[in-house]
């Protein structure tokens, strides 16, 4: 047997046992909130919502990244051994055809979850690097690329404008009073529409009240209000 | 720019039909096709003339080559909407739909509009229905303020399209309540 028939079978055969039926999904209000149930990509993508709707940045997801890469990446390669047997049927070349469209669809989701975290890192590079404890949340990659973005920020303001001006007002995070800080930092007032994926502890609102969401219900408030619940993935941003 | 302005702000109507895409949707298959492992899990298999359960981006895909018909949900039926409709006209409150009908229905209405029984009827109650949501979610300005406005029942398209004014609004009174003496607790920055 030559490799490709080998391959066409693995096809398959990762087909039956790799991955287990997906659970029904209907669409129906929030039947796919349960966590079990809950499919890498799903996650993925609501992770991503919360990326995108958040004015923070959150916690990367390593773990549930690397392995949505490495399924692109073993899907990519059985996709591109099948691609070169001549003697592929007719249904044999749709499948791959609809395996190629869903890689094409996951590598979206993830490059715009990467550059959402991207443009939230070179903005807030300097506000990030002073607390050990943000770094926590980025990959060692994103950390590394932080770094070196805002050495060269510091560098290029240092060389173009800086260097020209008296020693006093030459640092880049003085606090001038009645002005906004000169490290930028996301605003956590921001209000953001939240849905809860299960019945939440209450928080207390900035006007004083408390509020306890129930499972399915939306809300728009404050980030910072629901800052902790995001953080236990008992609420996702939508 | 590692994310283009335009998409700082707001997540667009495409990225929430990709979204949407990815629930899962009857078909009856007119090819048949070995059950076969996608990233979002296996699928198939495929065998006419029994109903398969398959993510609407297949569907979709399979239906532009004519390779099936699309089962349209029970909710995107003209009883069903018309329902819905009595409901949201006669109920202050909004009426239960799922999360992503809009993009769902846009999907199927644009596509697999033969499959469905008197589209243009469906097309027609779809509007109602949005226009009678839109009034009342545009009612909820009225009731915003600095701190919580609750929108239970609202769908991600609607959500998406009061986001900036929602969201600027609320941010625009924050601001015109923040106290300088008294900071308010929950803050940490």
């Amino acid at each position: 047997m030559d490799t490709s028939s080998l391959n066409q079978i693995d096809f398959i055969a990762k087909a039956r046992n790799a991955s287990p039926s997906p659970p029904p999904r209907d669409g129906f209000l929030f039947t796919d909130l349960d966590d079990a149930q809950e499919l890498p990509l799903q996650k993925l993508i609501r992770h991503w919502m919360n990326e995108r709707h958040a004015p923070d940045i959150l916690p990367i997801q390593a773990e549930l990244l690397a392995g949505i890469l490495d399924h692109i990446h073993k899907q990519s390669s059985t996709v591109s051994l099948l691609r070169t047997d001549p003697d592929a049927s007719e249904d044999e070349h749709f499948r791959i055809m609809l395996a190629q469209t869903e890689i094409e669809r996951v590598k979206f989701v993830v490059r715009s979850y990467v550059r959402t975290r991207l443009s939230k890192i070179e903005d807030y590079a300097r506000w990030i690097l002073a607390d050990p404890l943000l770094q926590g949340r980025l990959s060692e990659t994103e950390l590394k690329h932080a770094k070196s973005y805002a050495n060269l920020l510091a560098t290029h303001f240092e060389e173009s404008v800086l260097k020209a001006l008296p020693g006093a007002q030459q640092s880049l995070d003085d606090p001038v009073p009645f002005m906004p800080p000169m490290i930028t930092a996301p605003d956590k007032m921001r209000p953001v529409f939240v849905l809860a994926r299960r019945d939440c502890p209450s928080v207390y609102l900035p006007d004083g009240t408390k509020m306890e969401m129930r499972k399915g219900q939306i809300s728009l408030t404050q980030y910072r209000v629901i800052e902790s619940l995001l953080f236990q993935d008992l609420v996702e941003l939508v | 720019m590692a994310l283009p302005q335009s998409l700082r702000t707001s997540v667009t109507p495409p990225e929430l039909e990709l979204i949407a895409s990815e629930q899962l949707i009857d078909i009856v298959p007119l090819v048949t096709m070995e059950k076969t492992a996608f990233i979002s899990g296996a699928y198939g298999p495929l065998r006419p003339p029994a109903k398969a359960r398959v993510p609407l981006w297949i569907a979709v895909n399979l239906k532009l080559k004519r390779k099936c018909h699309i089962v349209p949900p029970e909710w995107l039926s003209v009883e069903s909407l018309q329902d819905k409709l009595t409901r949201e006209t006669s109920n202050p409150g909004f009426s239960e739909l799922p999360f992503r009908f809009a993009e769902i229905s846009k999907v199927i209405l644009d596509i697999a509009s033969d499959d469905l029984e008197n589209p243009d009827k469906i097309r027609t109650l779809l509007k109602d229905i949005r226009e009678a949501r839109q009034s009342k979610s545009r009612e909820g300005i009225s009731k915003l303020d600095h701190s919580e406005l609750g929108l239970s029942g609202l769908c991600s398209m609607e959500i998406n399209e009061i986001r900036p004014f929602f969201i600027k609004g609320m941010s625009v009174l924050t601001k015109l309540i923040r106290d300088p003496e008294h900071p308010p607790k929950l803050d940490e920055t």
